[in-house]
Formats: structure tokens, C-alpha cells, sequence
């Protein structure tokens, strides 16, 4: 009997000794949350390795020269083309191949990474602030404000982008700044149409009415209480636009509007590959496969993004 | 809640906030009759709330209950009429003019789940108040949020979770924590249990009365649950369609209703006792509640009310002491019930009448 008594007292003592000597009590955040769910995500965190990867290869472009030993816009007449002038398929020296001015393709493709991931990601963020600010002004405000920009949004929505980026650049030249404002500037209307619609919804929610009561100013709840409660759409659409930028930064590249030889960039190589394709078809090959792995990367884990922050929209 | 508690208050019966013929119209576009309409949420409110009182405002879904409350904390503006608290004119001030005022009113909102922005750490939505009115610094906000914590009965460890991690009454405990941060004289409580389970709802109520007693707090006590409102309330006014049409201390609401309505709402109170819930009068309104954007002529319940005669299809029934009750006793019918009639048509009351439902 008193030993069954004292078991059980016992028992009891643990139990109060686990309460009491838990760890301080951390609040899981949303985002908290939703990085755990990312981290299950098997495609999401493949997907964020290989971004990785791209982004040390970017950073770390110059090793390439150091091994191979061949700068990236350095013309190999000699060695790096055949007899008759072609390029030079993969070889020992040339681990990629050449292009038809004997360039290095390895060397190239690496420091193409850093114009496509610095123009994806510097291009993004301008399209995601002015889109960002813009919806967020016109959602909250309303009325006229609201009438204003959206018929902005209209009219941006319905330019026609390569016509008026052709025009630009024929206007003010081209350039890697030219590049990113022409994208900035024509993609932020699609950002600001998702941000006002769920800026609508959210402005209508007690915890904002709550935040009125107590006398807050539009500013603090625009940036305080709605943002953080925009930012989850906003950031699954930010991870899903970089490889559209990055894809028509080649774009615009390979239509010449973009930077200028020699300097080494995805599109501008497949641009000086299309009359050679036929016989090298490393030069077409390597660069293709360079953007297509980056842009899908960036796509799959945009999607795995987006599941982590709304689970229940299932697969 | 009891008479020692009305009569407390009838001592100090210091007007704090006075609502002159409130309205607040809503212009809605796109309805069934095409163009633009005018839902007239609130029509012509006149009421006082007194200092240290809690006044119930009950009434059916769509009466207009939480639209008068954000009219009273003037987080609408006002169609026509005034608002004064505290003996200031606030019916046309400014947002910028109401900052300090918010310091004294604060509201409770209904839906514990959506009042807390989930984005947000629980130590930062109770500390809201302070870092909006520029009150102390991090640390002292830290200790003056956990010790609102403390006093509402929430852990003040739990500082750092965020809403999605209590329960629904914990989450309207925070609530109730925020709006009770500044200090203020009034709280206007929009339906503050009506999404909590039973036990719950208890819990909540009674932490309401506490604090009341504890900071000498005045209550707007919005809801539809004639049970809560019965128990927490020193005076009720009953809304119908925009209007109040009967206002007195609670336990004559009970028990001299005058309005029909009042009678009606009444009786779908729930009885513990079967015997007395066989043998009450039961009333069930015919027809629904009418729509607030072409409101019925007159007397606005006169197309649902039992005793409602051609002048009530004409004229608007003031809201005046009727039948020789005290001055706090305001009713605004034509026909006005005597203790113990019954709102039956004739030929159906044959049986014994009964007194007034408990």
C-alpha cells in the first residue's frame, strides 16, 4: 500500500520536474512552420541544392579560370578551334568545348551564371517592391487611388514587352542596368494585382479593425499588421518569377538588347551557337542545359514553396 | 447582474457616453432592385451609457448591434446624429483627433480567431497599445505585457507564441488583455463569447466582471444570448432592424416587458425548469427579420407584431416611458404590453393566461 502511495507521489514529481525544466517557451512562427514542412519537401531542398550549387559556381567563377587557366573572354585561335576555323568539341583541354572564337564554353558558362542569377535576382526584388508598394497603396486606400492604379496596372499589363523593350534599347542603349529596369518596370503590374487582391481580403479582418481601435496610423497597419499576412503570396510568387526573369534576360540577350560581346551570359551564347549548331552541338548544348537546370530548379522549388505555405492546397 | 449592483450604479449615473439620433447608412451598389441602395444599419439610436454600468445591447443577427458599436467608438463615421463621450462632441473628429480618445475606449471583438493577426508574437499584439500610444520602452512594455497576462489568467511565459498556438478562450483572454492594456474607461465588448464553448463562455464572463470591479470599467455588452446578456448586464436596450425600441434595467426587461418584440425575443429564452418550458407562452415571430435597405413604414416591426394596428404602418413610435414606468424604462411601441398580456391573437389565447416567461 505505502509503496503503491509512494510510486504514485513519484510519478507525480516527474512529471512536475519535465513542466518545470522544459526549455523556455519559443512560439513556432508561421514561417517557423512553414520551413519545416520545406525541409520535408524532398524536390523543394534537391531543387534548393542545385540553386546553391549555380550560386557557388557564380561566386566562385574565377576558380574556373584558375584551373583550366583560360579567362573567360581569352580567343584560343589556335588551339581552341579546328583547322578549318570550327569550334572544338569537349576535350582534355577544353571540357566543354569551344565556341567559334576558340573561347573557353566551361569558363563562359560559369560566368554567365553570375549575369542570370544577378539579374533574376536584383531584377525580381525591383519588380517585387514596386509591385509590393503599388498593391498594397491601392488595396488599402481604395477609391481613387485604387482606380488609378489599377488602370496603371492595365496599361503596363497590356504593353507589349519585347516591342518596348527593343525600343529602349535602341533608345537609351544596352546594358546590364537597362536590362534589369526594362524588366523591373514591365513585371511588377501581375505582383501588384496579387498584393492589392489580398490586401482587399485582409483589410477587412477584425485583428485590422482591432488595430484601429487602439488608434494605430494607415502606415503602421499597412506595415504592420497586413504586410506580414501578404508576404507568404508574395514571397511563393518572388521565388516563381526569378526564373521567368532569368529566362528573358537570355531572351532579351539573345535578341541583342542585352549585354554585349564579349562579355560572357546564357542567352548571348546561344545567340553566337545558332550558326553553328549543326556542327557543334556543344555550344547550343551546355548553355541550354546551364539555363534549363537553373530555371527548373528555381521553378520546383518555388513549388515547394508555395505547398509549404499553404498545405492544404495538396498536389 | 443584481439589484445591488443596479443601485450602485443609479448613484453614479454620470452619463459617459451619449448617442443623439445615431445613423449609419451603408451605400451598397449591385443589389436585386439594380443602381445604388442605401442599407440603413443604424437609424436614429438615442441612448446614454453610464459610468461603471454594463449596458447589454441584445438583438436578432443584422439589427444593427455591432454596427451602433463601431459608430460608438467611432470606427465608422456617422451618417447624421452625435456622439459624446465623456462629454465631448466626437461625432465629426478626425482620426488623427480620436488617437488620444482610444487611449479610453476600447473595443472586444467577437471572433477570437480572427482579432489576433497570426503573423504576430502574442507579446507584441498585447503590447500593440503601448508601441501605438509611444508608452515606455522594450523592457518596460515586456513587463507590462506579461503582467496583463498574468492578471487575464494566460501564462506569461507564453510571451513569444503566436495565436495558433491557444485554444479559443485563451485567444479571447488576449483580447480582453489588449483592449484592458491602456487603462480604459470603456469597453465596448462585440459579442465577446458568442464563438466559446459554454464552460468557456463562463470563464470569460466572469474575468469580465472581475476586471470591471477591479478598474471600475463600463461595459457595451453587445450579443444575441439573452442568457449572457441577462446575466452580465445592469441595463439592456433590445434593437430591432437599425432602432432601439426598449431600453430599461434588466430585471424590468424581464419582468414588465413592454415592447413585443422584446416579449417575443424573450420567450425563446431557454427554461431549465421543463414544467414552466411546457406551460410559457411561446412566441414565434412570423416572417423574416425585413431588410434593413427598404425598411418597413412606421414602426418597423409592424409587420411581424401580434398587436400592431393601421397608425402603426404610419407613425414612428417615440421612445418614451409608456404605461406610467419610471424614467428609465423607454419603450417605443404604440400599443405597449401591460404585465401579463399576452402577445397571442385573441382567438388562439384560450387558455389560462400565463405570467411573464422566466
Amino acid at each position: 500500500m505505502s509503496m503503491g502511495s509512494s510510486d504514485v507521489r513519484f510519478d507525480e514529481d516527474v512529471a512536475a520536474e519535465v513542466e518545470l525544466g522544459a526549455a523556455p517557451v519559443e512560439g513556432r512562427s508561421p514561417w517557423l512552420l512553414a520551413w519545416q514542412r520545406l525541409r520535408r519537401d524532398r524536390v523543394a531542398m534537391v531543387s534548393l541544392a542545385v540553386i546553391i550549387l549555380i550560386a557557388l559556381i557564380a561566386i566562385f567563377a574565377p576558380v574556373f579560370t584558375h584551373f583550366t587557366g583560360h579567362p573567360p573572354n581569352q580567343q584560343y585561335i589556335r588551339q581552341g578551334t579546328t583547322t578549318s576555323g570550327l569550334p572544338l568539341g569537349p576535350n582534355g583541354k577544353f571540357w566543354l568545348g569551344t565556341d567559334n572564337l576558340g573561347r573557353d564554353i566551361l569558363v563562359r558558362i560559369a560566368y554567365g551564371a553570375r549575369i542570370s542569377l544577378a539579374v533574376g535576382v536584383v531584377a525580381t526584388l525591383l519588380t517585387v517592391a514596386i509591385g509590393v508598394v503599388v498593391g498594397l497603396a491601392a488595396g488599402f486606400f481604395r477609391g481613387i487611388v485604387d482606380t488609378i492604379l489599377a488602370r496603371l496596372v492595365d496599361v503596363v499589363l497590356s504593353v507589349p514587352f519585347f516591342l518596348v523593350a527593343i525600343a529602349l534599347v535602341s533608345i537609351a542603349g544596352p546594358g546590364l542596368t537597362m536590362t534589369v529596369l526594362v524588366i523591373g518596370f514591365f513585371s511588377w503590374a501581375s505582383v501588384a494585382r496579387i498584393v492589392r487582391g489580398q490586401v482587399l481580403s485582409i483589410r477587412e479582418r477584425e485583428y485590422v479593425e482591432a488595430a484601429r481601435s487602439l488608434g494605430a496610423s494607415d502606415l503602421r497597419i499597412m506595415f504592420v499588421d497586413i504586410l506580414p499576412n501578404v508576404l507568404a503570396q508574395v514571397i511563393v510568387y518572388t521565388t516563381l518569377l526569378i526564373p521567368v526573369v532569368i529566362v528573358t534576360q537570355a531572351a532579351l540577350s539573345f535578341l541583342g538588347l542585352g549585354l554585349q560581346p564579349p562579355t560572357a551570359d546564357w542567352g548571348g551564347m546561344l545567340a553566337e551557337s545558332q550558326t553553328f549548331y549543326t556542327v557543334a552541338w556543344w555550344f547550343v548544348a551546355f548553355p541550354g542545359i546551364a539555363l534549363l537546370v537553373t530555371t527548373l530548379a528555381f521553378n520546383l522549388f518555388g513549388d515547394g514553396v508555395r505547398d509549404a505555405f499553404d498545405p492544404r492546397s495538396g498536389r | 447582474m443584481t439589484t445591488d449592483q443596479t443601485q450602485a450604479v443609479s448613484t453614479v449615473s454620470e452619463t459617459l457616453l451619449h448617442l443623439d439620433d445615431v445613423c449609419k447608412h451603408f451605400h451598397v451598389r449591385g443589389h436585386a432592385g439594380g443602381g445604388r441602395a442605401t442599407v440603413k444599419a443604424v437609424d436614429g439610436v438615442t441612448l446614454d451609457v453610464r459610468r461603471g454600468e454594463t449596458l447589454g445591447l441584445v438583438g436578432e443577427t443584422g439589427c444593427g448591434k455591432s454596427t451602433l458599436a463601431r459608430c460608438m467608438t467611432r470606427l465608422y463615421d456617422l451618417t447624421a446624429g452625435k456622439v459624446t463621450f465623456q462629454d465631448r462632441d466626437i461625432s465629426r473628429a478626425s482620426r488623427r483627433a480620436l488617437r488620444p480618445l482610444r487611449r479610453e475606449m476600447q473595443m472586444i471583438f467577437q471572433d477570437p480567431y480572427g482579432s489576433l493577426n497570426p503573423r504576430r508574437r502574442v507579446g507584441s499584439i498585447i503590447g500593440d497599445p503601448f508601441a501605438i500610444h509611444g508608452i515606455g520602452d522594450r523592457k518596460e512594455r515586456k513587463d507590462k505585457v506579461q503582467q496583463l497576462m498574468q492578471r487575464v489568467g494566460l501564462n506569461p511565459e507564453h510571451y513569444n507564441r503566436f495565436p495558433n498556438e491557444f485554444s479559443g478562450g485563451q485567444r479571447q483572454r488576449i483580447g480582453v488583455a489588449r483592449a484592458l492594456a491602456l487603462q480604459p474607461r470603456l469597453i465596448v465588448c462585440d459579442e465577446p463569447v458568442s464563438a466559446l464553448d459554454v464552460s468557456i463562455q463562463a470563464q470569460v464572463l466572469n474575468l469580465l466582471t472581475d476586471l470591471q470591479q477591479e478598474f471600475g470599467l463600463t461595459y457595451v455588452f453587445i450579443t444575441h444570448d439573452l442568457s449572457v446578456v441577462r446575466h452580465v448586464s445592469d441595463r439592456i436596450a433590445v434593437m430591432y432592424l437599425g432602432k432601439v425600441v426598449e431600453v430599461a434595467r434588466t430585471d424590468d426587461i424581464f419582468e414588465i416587458t413592454r415592447h413585443p418584440y422584446t416579449k417575443a425575443l424573450l420567450s425563446a429564452l431557454p427554461v431549465p425548469d421543463p414544467d414552466a418550458a411546457d406551460s410559457r407562452e411561446r412566441i414565434v415571430l412570423t416572417g423574416d427579420l425585413p431588410s434593413p435597405i427598404n425598411p418597413p413604414s412606421g414602426c418597423r416591426f409592424h409587420p411581424r407584431c401580434p398587436k400592431a394596428q393601421e397608425i402603426c404602418s404610419r407613425e414612428d413610435p417615440p421612445l418614451l416611458p409608456v404605461l406610467g414606468d419610471e424614467g428609465t424604462h423607454l419603450t417605443a411601441c404604440h400599443f405597449p404590453l401591460e404585465v401579463g398580456e399576452s402577445l397571442r391573437p385573441r382567438a388562439e389565447a384560450s387558455g389560462p393566461e400565463r405570467g411573464i416567461p422566466r
